[in-house]
């Protein structure tokens, strides 16, 4: 489990009065500002994020120590990241994306199928797309209780029962 | 302009076959169907479908609320990933 995750980015300056342009990647994209601090992705930086007012793209936020638009200007394409345990606490069988992304996926028998790649969502359940070694196009898996029974977070594992037909 | 009421929903016929097949054996699994314009009907709910969507068939575990909309509506033809963020997944 990664212990920061990407929740937005500073598209550039907006005006002329030291306020950024915020792209934010959150299911709510207003909960960007509760995550602060938010850092760069080396860590070395970190801002308080205000939102000032919605503007086309995003938001208008002001960051601490950012008050003129050269300063902003500089600031263009940053990432911006929280830290997992700002995220609040799920109830059971409900999971964050992040965390489930990169966990090793074995069959029931107990021999790895591969690891999670993505988490889609289509109208009809979560699928877990799971990246197999060896084969070029990924395996899809209904997120269901029947086909993984086991998640583990704290081990980086689940357990996955493919249905027949599946894995080909 | 919608369907006339009079000729029913439209279903490709083998998709019905293989439905039927499936749900009589009892067996766990995939449904692989190419026919993205057959409507969801009633008698396929609980199954899941391989629903092609031109490069690999997407799972859709049909439930209640989806009777009437049409297959190829749960498997896009374009994947956007986005970032992961603060989504979640629910376990069903």
């Amino acid at each position: 489990m990664s212990e920061t995750v990407c929740v937005g980015a500073i598209a550039g300056s907006f005006g002329v009065r030291g306020e950024v342009r915020l792209k934010s990647f959150c299911a709510e994209p207003e909960a960007i500002a509760t995550y602060g601090p938010l850092s760069s992705e080396d860590g070395k930086a970190s801002w308080a994020v205000t939102l000032a007012r919605p503007v086309k793209g995003g938001f208008a936020a002001r960051l601490t120590g950012v008050t003129t638009k050269e300063a902003a200007d500089t600031l263009r394409g940053v990432r911006l990241y929280a830290p997992r345990d700002r995220l609040p606490a799920l109830p059971d069988d409900e999971f964050y994306h992040a965390d489930l992304i990169d966990l090793a996926v074995f069959d029931t028998g107990g021999v790895e199928i591969g690891r999670v790649r993505a988490v889609l969502n289509h109208g009809a359940g979560d699928l877990l797309e799971i990246q197999v070694p060896g084969q070029k196009a990924p395996v899809l898996l209904p997120f269901t209780r029947e086909v993984v029974p086991t998640v583990d977070l704290g081990a980086g594992r689940l357990v996955a029962d493919p249905p027949e037909g599946l894995m080909e | 302009m919608s369907r006339s009421v009079w000729k029913g929903p439209f279903v490709d016929a083998y998709v019905l076959k293989k439905a039927e097949k499936s749900r009589e054996s009892g067996r766990n699994e995939v449904i692989k169907i190419w026919s993205r314009r057959s409507t969801i009907l009633p008698q396929f709910v609980g199954l899941t479908f391989g629903v092609y969507n031109g490069q690999k068939h997407i799972p859709v575990n049909v439930s209640e609320d989806m009777i009437g909309q049409k297959f190829g509506e749960y498997a896009p033809t374009r994947t956007y990933y986005g970032h992961a963020a603060d989504k979640k997944a629910k376990r069903k």
